[in-house]
């Protein structure tokens, strides 16, 4: 449903966007059925001729039963929540599957930059390649990044990964992600970083092997650090 | 009841009037006092004279030509500057660049600017000015001038008024290849040039030198 307004291009975009949805339903239900009970209520005990507008103290049995039972179901749906949660956090933190390449991400007031592992795979060799605001990836293999930042706070997010981390000046955070579709989308900071937050945008280039591999090849010459 | 209506009638028309200049911004008249109001975004950094912050190597920009920094602005929008991983004061004036998004806002920003009196901040770095002295008769002077005040047919800057620090770390700039070295960037590739032959020592041997031309 979610996927029809922002593309679903990650591996666990699906299980994320699952969880959102989970969440809304649920708590969605409980919001409208409170509200709704809360109006009926007013109305249904309003002030009219000959009456005035009752006060319930809830003290009695038959009353407070209203308020018990949903309390019992909403922990039952608590309950369904925590699990669909764990089980999403276990899939993206707490697994990492085994990487077809590893990145380095930084960021800094206000751009991003990138270091890719250039054509020998491997990070912080010569042949490195570095830009800025672009990143390229290969669709359909697992990517490793190492997340850094050089100044302040900032969160690396990717709508259509579903994925938003932190950056810590000081850290390595690693993390991973693999594409499923190729495509051309959005990179954005997510962490208020200063005057120039709102246009620290990149883009990520989301590439099938023919082009990857052109891309690497007419790259790894052209950039130093 | 008259005042009530009175009262309803006046915020519908005071909303209308609210929606349909929202709607319809009158697109504001470049000169001065636009400059100036855009200026605001550029003093935090810059400070409110243009005098420059050497915490976030922000340069003191008062006073530079019009023609200078409006070709700057438009170099860092188009990426010639501020597209390099390691050039982080770069990185952090790009997007500052990309908020002068309206005709008529660069040329109103370095109208203001370029209005600012000159602060030729002190100088910080210990070159060799005798040895500067040398390089810059040799070779920058064709284009710098005698005094360092630029050439406009050139399209060379006045470097007399800036930070030593700010001119140093643009001459490694040049030579890394941080600037000047976008193959649309004609007059940055002209001085990129001249920055192969310097180390770091003889780069601050000549601004040295260029801080003696006040
Ligand atoms: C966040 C801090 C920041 C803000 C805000 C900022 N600048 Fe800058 N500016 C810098 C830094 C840092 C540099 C040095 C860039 C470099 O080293 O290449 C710079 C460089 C420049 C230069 C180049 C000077 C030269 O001699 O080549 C110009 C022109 C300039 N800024 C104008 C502006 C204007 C106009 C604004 C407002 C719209 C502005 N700046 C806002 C930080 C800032
Ligand atoms: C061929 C003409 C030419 C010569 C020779 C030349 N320059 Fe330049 N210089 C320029 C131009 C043009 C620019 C502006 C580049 C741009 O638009 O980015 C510039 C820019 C600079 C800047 C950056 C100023 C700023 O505000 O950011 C410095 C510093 C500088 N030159 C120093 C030198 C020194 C030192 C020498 C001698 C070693 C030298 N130049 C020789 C043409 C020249
Ligand atoms: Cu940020």
């Amino acid at each position: 449903m979610i996927e029809r307004y922002l593309a679903q291009m990650s591996t666990y975009a699906g299980s994320i966007d699952g969880l959102i949805l989970l969440v809304a339903v649920l708590v969605g239900f409980w919001f409208f059925a409170a509200e709704g009970m809360l109006f009926w209520l007013v109305w249904k005990f309003r002030e009219r001729p000959g009456q005035k507008s009752q006060y319930l103290t809830g003290t009695e049995h038959h009353i407070k039963r209203w308020i018990t039972w949903p309390h019992a179901l909403v922990l039952v749906c608590d309950v369904f929540i925590v699990i669909g949660s764990i089980r999403v956090w276990n899939e993206v933190k707490q697994t990492l599957p085994e990487p077809d390449s590893t990145i380095r991400i930084i960021g800094q007031q206000w751009a991003w930059t990138f270091q890719h592992p250039g054509p020998d795979n491997e990070l912080d060799t010569p042949d490195d390649i570095f830009t800025v605001d672009a990143l390229h990836i290969e669709v359909e293999k697992v990517y490793h990044f190492k997340l850094e930042s050089r100044d302040v706070l900032h969160s690396f997010s990717v709508p259509v990964f579903r994925i938003k981390q932190d950056a810590l000046p000081g850290r390595s955070i690693t993390g991973w992600f693999e594409a499923t579709m190729t495509g051309e989308h959005d990179i954005q900071c997510a962490e208020i970083c200063g005057i120039g937050h709102g246009v620290m945008a990149a883009r990520i280039f989301i590439e099938d092997a023919g082009q990857h591999a052109a891309w690497v090849a007419a790259n790894s010459n052209s950039t130093t650090p | 009841m008259m005042a009530r209506t009175q009262n309803v009638r006046l915020s519908a028309a005071l909303l209308l009037g609210v929606a349909v200049a929202a709607c319809n911004p009158t697109p504001p008249t470049p000169g001065l006092a636009l400059g100036k109001e855009l200026f605001e975004t550029c003093a935090p950094c810059h400070g409110d004279m243009g005098t420059g912050d050497v915490e976030i190597d922000a340069p003191a920009i008062a006073g530079l030509p019009q023609w200078y920094i409006e070709a700057q602005l438009r170099g860092f929008q188009a990426g010639m500057r501020g597209m390099h991983a390691n050039d982080l004061p770069a990185l952090r004036m790009r997007p500052m660049a990309m908020t002068l998004n309206r005709d008529g806002d660069i040329p109103s920003v370095a109208e203001y600017v370029a209005g600012l009196p000159a602060t030729f901040p002190e100088s910080t770095l210990h070159g060799n000015a005798g040895a500067g002295a040398e390089r810059y008769a040799a070779v920058c002077v064709a284009c710098h001038g005698p005094d360092g005040r630029g050439n406009e047919l050139l399209w060379a800057p006045p470097i007399v008024q800036l930070n030593d620090w700010y001119l140093v770390q643009e001459l490694q700039n040049f030579r890394e290849g941080a600037r000047g070295a976008d193959p649309a960037d004609i007059w940055g590739q002209q001085m990129r040039i001249n920055t192969f032959a310097l180390d770091d020592q003889a780069m601050a041997d000549v601004i040295a030198y260029v801080q003696t031309l006040r």
